[in-house]
């Protein structure tokens, strides 16, 4: 229960505990400065946290500078890990499959590119790739490779971010839908279904419903929905070491397969034809899998901004009103947290973060909200 | 009943593990599910269904009738992979990406715009 919501004014309010609103709240409660709400319509990971492969993605994101920063998050996971607790993560290594020969130039292309930012990717022959992941198809041209990519649970990982957020006095409000934000005299008033909270600063941490809470404060925000299917097998022993573009196996040695993308709003079930689909890929990939046992499909709504980029930090033109959303939260969260907090309390990041501000968009041509 | 009596077969949860997701805050048989893995077995949560729901509905004085079961899924009994890709052919014009093409193309336009 949260107390004294009529008058009690927040430093921090923020809307949405997915990997990212709860990481920010973690971060942010660690210095232990600020009184700080997280608010969820739902309860954590019944939206796109909880249905994802939750691979931690590093070296084919570009542009480089894109790469790095997903690189730097990769590197904060594993000193995260010792502070909240064991979330599995682990840096596997990636590999990204191609399958025609013409592809190795553009390989070769993105290897020169990523390295410029310390991202070192081995561009693979079919062997090397069969040599270090016997399970993989000789159907296949090569891949590239970097030992920067892994995987983590990201049950583990959003319940530990609430779990130290609460021992640092973080207050929760879940199954609470807010319905408005306005600011009156420099403070903002969180309309909700239990309430008003009041609060100096607001986050927006919405993922896919970025765009509502966006037009809650006159805010374009420029995001897609995008439904991915993936299906998951019964427990297998391990056989796969490595993450591959479209197929992990977890710790408990279920192999999570699917890399689908379509747009269909906020539609969450799972199609046959997709299923299929994805099937005849992982077989195409790993044809020892077509002996497993799938024992359920499940998707999830990715949030994608227009440019593909993350987007986060202060809102252009509403003072301590903030926004991150980004498609990759699952890979970004540690460093996002960071950034945020960075942003928030001390007034400047430790790296340079208007790459990434929402500002960028401002040259679109207006648009409807 | 005892609080180490097991409620998910598959996973062996137990009602006092799927009591401290409630106390956490869970609502749902799917909250309690991603918080202890109660229903992520073979059976995908034939058997602890209703027995989850009993407890939910007990711990928070609510009707029963109240308490939404699990989102079902596809499969209904676990199916081979090879039986589900029997007959498709390639996947080249269907809504599967590649994450190499993906980083491939992306470079390319956004090398260009950055020059």
């Amino acid at each position: 229960m949260v107390m004294n919501k009529m008058t009690k004014v927040f430093d921090c309010i923020i809307i949405g505990s997915g990997v990212v609103g709860s990481s920010i709240a973690y971060h942010l409660s660690e210095r232990k400065k600020y009184e700080i709400l997280l608010i969820d319509k739902s309860y954590p990971l019944s939206g796109t946290s909880g249905s994802t492969q939750a691979w931690v993605w590093v070296h084919s994101k570009t542009p480089n500078w894109y790469g790095e920063l997903s690189m730097y998050s990769a590197e904060l996971y594993a000193y995260l890990e010792k502070k909240i607790g064991d979330f599995e993560y682990k840096r596997t290594g990636g590999i990204a499959p191609f399958y025609n020969e013409g592809d190795r130039d553009k390989a070769l292309k993105l290897a020169e590119e990523q390295g410029k930012v310390g991202i070192k990717i081995d561009v693979l022959t079919r062997d090397e790739v069969l040599e270090k992941e016997p399970a993989v198809s000789p159907k296949i041209a090569g891949a590239t490779f970097s030992k920067w990519d892994g995987n983590l649970n990201p049950f583990r990982l959003v319940e530990l971010y609430i779990r130290a957020a609460k021992k640092n006095g973080v207050q929760c409000s879940f199954y609470n839908r807010v319905t408005s934000i306005k600011k009156v005299r420099g403070i903002f008033h969180v309309e909700t279904e239990q309430g008003v909270f009041q609060g100096n600063n607001v986050i927006l941490a919405g993922g896919p419903w970025s765009k509502e809470l966006g037009k809650m404060l006159g805010v374009y925000i420029p995001v897609r929905q995008v439904r991915g299917q993936i299906l998951i097998t019964e427990p297998l022993k391990p056989f796969l070491k490595y993450t591959i573009g479209g197929v992990r196996q977890t710790d408990n040695g279920e192999v999570l397969i699917g890399y689908s993308k379509e747009e269909v709003g906020y539609d969450r079930r799972t199609t046959l034809d997709v299923m299929q689909q994805t099937a005849r890929m992982a077989i195409d990939l790993v044809p020892a899998l077509a002996k497993a046992n799938i024992v359920r499909a499940f998707s999830g709504i990715r949030v994608i901004p227009e440019d593909g980029l993350p987007i986060f930090g202060e809102i252009p033109g509403i003072k301590g009103a903030y926004i991150a959303v980004m498609h990759s939260g699952i890979t970004l969260s540690a460093i996002v947290g960071t950034l945020m907090t960075e942003l928030l309390i001390d007034g400047e990041t430790s790296l340079d973060i208007s790459r990434y501000s929402l500002k960028r968009f401002s040259n679109l041509p207006n648009r409807k909200i | 009943m005892e609080k180490s009596t097991i409620v998910c077969r598959c996973e062996e949860i137990n009602i006092e593990e799927i009591e401290l997701a409630i106390k956490n805050g869970a609502r749902t048989f799917d909250d309690i599910k991603r918080l202890t893995r109660c229903g992520m077995g073979p059976c995908q949560a034939k058997i602890c269904m209703n027995p989850v729901r009993e407890i939910i509905a007990t711990y928070t004085n609510t009707p029963l009738e109240d308490i939404p079961p699990p989102r079902l899924r596809m499969p209904a009994i676990p199916v081979r992979l090879g039986a589900l890709a029997n007959g498709v052919e390639d996947f080249k014009e269907s809504s599967i990406a590649s994450v190499f093409g993906e980083s491939v193309e992306d470079g390319d336009e956004q090398n260009d715009e950055s020059v």
